[in-house]
């Protein structure tokens, strides 16, 4: 069609005429070329960003995104772990967690609840009701109403349906044998962390170290799918103990009647197995509840036969006599002059309680002399003395991992007087803890040797570092027996049926810095049966008010309590035809 | 023939997007049972624990002197009074 047949039809529409819409001049308006360009870059750059855009999303910042969808989805877990047990050599159980809850609860919701709910939960929670709304009179979002509640009680809290109230998991400590055992075993704190003796010494190894999993949960709470572990939640490794359940009751109560008996402050007795140099018993009086400990004394927690130390007086003989017997300076025959009943060393006087003529070696030790100990220390340069001392272990803290064992006190025998010297071949002028004491007593009842103590189970008969010979230390024992007869310091202490050993010791208290004159610790440290030695045990009684106060008065017979019944618990065989105890009516006191 | 195969490769296609589900779905519940064993195997080491402490409470050297002596009427056994028998002896 051309341009020139449209002007000639002269038609009134102009498709009519021939002309295009397309082409018609009209809509020729001479646009710029670059604006549709510029709509086409305008496009190609909006694809650009989405492109771009969905190239952030996917490669570069997917971790993020990922992170977040995960955390919609799933759940983490928490694992928890428990603390170990602390059973007794029998596996009987001392110590044990087990899950209660925490109630705590957000103040302002808890109060709008109606007032007889909150006197209901003050009831289950066996507190004063205005001990509760005092705790919930706070500004705090957040306050713990009790804490370590029990199971059944949560049960019945959870029916009062309390708004605002909540619950949180965590653990409760019992411990099954109450007094009998807990200064053996120790406590937790609310938090399940150990506050005393063995929980403290081994919270590293009973400790539990929680976990966390991931999990996907479905609508109704169950888990349907495990996304592997988080960090792996660890149980505390359970502890035995070297403690027999049976010789540790034995123990407890033979101490408590000797406190109630004699009307003392206090009283410990401790009990080691001579082969092995476990710790069998360990008992104090006064004792406490670990279960409840809302009135705890410091005189309960104290650990006497661990944490104190006192001069041990004539218990320490036997060491004098073992290390001149040991040197051959003398026999068990050598007879001394112990009369006129005292001696004077450096200005001092020392005395005996009675006053014996002629005693032999032996007899010292059965009749207790102090002169006839100082005699025999006079042949004995202070240096070996003091060697012995050490090689007992005396002046050195025990390494038995127990908090707060203590070390006792020799000083070095290079600034010992002579009075001094004389004094501690008798006992006095240096102090050991009532375990120290009966740890020293292994070379007698072993063939000379010492072993380290150990108050976990000991599976193998740990080697011993021999400190005198066997041969001394048999006539040691010989000694000790003589002791625990009619005629010795320590005839209250003989067990019918067995033969025992052992020796006396009454020591005055050092008050403000000067002997005492009325307070005395009585001692008794026994070897048993003396045939075949199995037990050594030692007791201590703290300040006995009666009418007796010495060692053989109070400490020997008590020992002879405990030793009869832990024979017989133990199933040893009668080593002694003699079952008849004959007491002498004045039995022969010691020498102080 | 293409078109056979098509349909033969979606029918498999189909079948095995199903057993996928039918897996998911089984593992599912297999989880959620185990969890219950575990939960089971919790509760029944904390009634063990429960019943040890119990033991050692019933176990008692208190409690039973206590009842020996009392409900019982038991004494305390003496050397004297007990026969020993000893191996080897004649």
């Amino acid at each position: 069609m051309k341009r020139g047949a449209h002007g000639v039809n002269g038609s009134r529409v102009a498709a009519s005429k021939g002309v295009a819409f397309s082409t018609s001049p009209v809509l020729a308006v001479g646009l710029p070329n670059w604006r549709s360009r510029l709509v086409l870059f305008a496009l190609f750059a909006a694809f650009v960003a989405l492109a771009a855009r969905a190239l952030w999303l996917q490669g570069m910042s997917t971790q993020f995104l990922q992170q977040q969808g995960k955390s919609r989805y799933e759940r983490t877990l928490e694992l928890p772990a428990t603390r170990g047990k602390i059973t007794d050599r029998n596996g009987q159980v001392l110590a044990s967690s087990l899950p209660v809850k925490a109630v705590w609860a957000i103040p302002e919701d808890v109060l709008k609840a109606p007032p007889e709910k909150l006197a209901e939960l003050a009831r289950l929670l066996d507190m004063p009701e205005a001990d509760v709304r005092k705790k919930l009179d706070s500004d705090r979002t957040f306050v713990y109403l009790k804490r370590q509640v029990e199971m059944d009680v949560i049960a019945r809290i959870e029916k009062l349906d309390i708004g605002g109230l909540g619950t949180r998991k965590e653990y409760k400590r019992f411990y099954p044998q109450g007094e009998v055992m807990t200064h053996l075993v120790g406590f937790t704190n609310v938090e399940d962390v150990g506050q005393e003796s063995m929980e403290l010494a081994q919270q590293i190894t009973l400790m539990g170290v929680p976990g966390s999993r991931r999990v996907i949960k479905d609508r109704l709470g169950r888990i349907v799918e495990d996304l592997g572990m988080f960090r792996e939640p660890h149980d505390g490794k359970d502890l035995v103990l070297s403690v027999d359940s049976k010789l540790q009751y034995i123990a407890f109560t033979s101490i408590k009647n000797a406190v109630e008996k004699y009307n003392a402050k206090a009283g410990a007795a401790v009990v080691l197995d001579v082969r092995t140099g476990e710790v069998l018993a360990l008992a104090n009086w006064p004792s406490y509840n670990p279960n409840d400990r809302s009135r705890l004394t410091g005189e309960q927690l104290r650990n006497r036969v661990i944490t104190d130390t006192f001069e041990p007086g004539s218990t320490l003989k036997p060491f004098t006599v073992a290390l001149a017997l040991e040197t051959r300076r003398v026999t068990p025959d050598t007879v001394f002059d112990v009369s006129p009943g005292y001696i004077v060393v450096g200005g001092h006087r020392i005395r005996d309680s009675h006053v014996h003529g002629q005693l032999t070696v032996s007899g010292i030790i059965q009749k207790s002399s102090n002169v006839g100990a100082v005699k025999i220390s006079q042949m004995i340069p202070a240096q070996e003395m003091w060697e012995l001392y050490t090689k007992s272990g005396f002046g050195q803290a025990p390494r038995v991992g127990f908090p707060g064992a203590v070390a006792g006190r020799v000083r070095p025998y290079k600034s010992w007087r002579p009075v001094e010297y004389a004094n501690m071949s008798f006992g006095h002028g240096l102090s050991v803890s009532l375990l120290q004491l009966a740890r020293s007593y292994m070379i007698f009842a072993r063939g000379g040797d010492i072993i380290p103590l150990s108050f976990a189970k000991v599976n193998e008969e740990p080697a011993g570092q021999q400190v005198i010979s066997p041969r001394t230390a048999a006539q040691i024992r010989t000694m000790l027996e003589s002791v625990v007869s009619p005629q010795g310091t320590a005839s209250k202490a003989q067990v019918a049926g067995y033969r025992v050993g052992g020796k006396t010791g009454t020591a005055q208290k050092i008050i403000d810095g000067r002997y005492s004159q009325s307070n005395y610790v009585g001692s008794f440290v026994g070897i048993a049966p003396l045939s075949k030695p199995r037990f050594i045990i030692a007791v201590m009684v703290d300040d006995p008010k009666g009418a007796v106060h010495t060692g053989g008065g109070v400490a020997a017979p008590t020992f002879a309590a405990l030793a009869a019944s832990a024979l017989r618990a133990d199933n040893i065989p009668p080593d002694s035809p003699v079952t008849d105890i004959i007491i002498p009516e004045n039995p022969l006191e010691e020498s102080m | 023939m293409s078109g056979k195969l098509n349909i033969v490769l979606a029918a498999l296609l189909v079948g095995c997007a199903l057993s996928v589900v039918n897996g998911r779905y089984q593992a599912r519940h297999l989880v959620i049972e185990s969890e219950r064993l575990q939960q089971q195997v919790r509760q029944l080491d904390i009634d063990w624990a429960q019943l040890q402490l119990d033991q050692s409470k019933l176990g008692k050297g208190e409690r039973i002197e206590q009842i020996a002596g009392a409900d019982l009427n038991m004494t305390p056994l003496t050397t004297a009074r007990t026969q020993y028998l000893m191996e080897g002896a004649p």
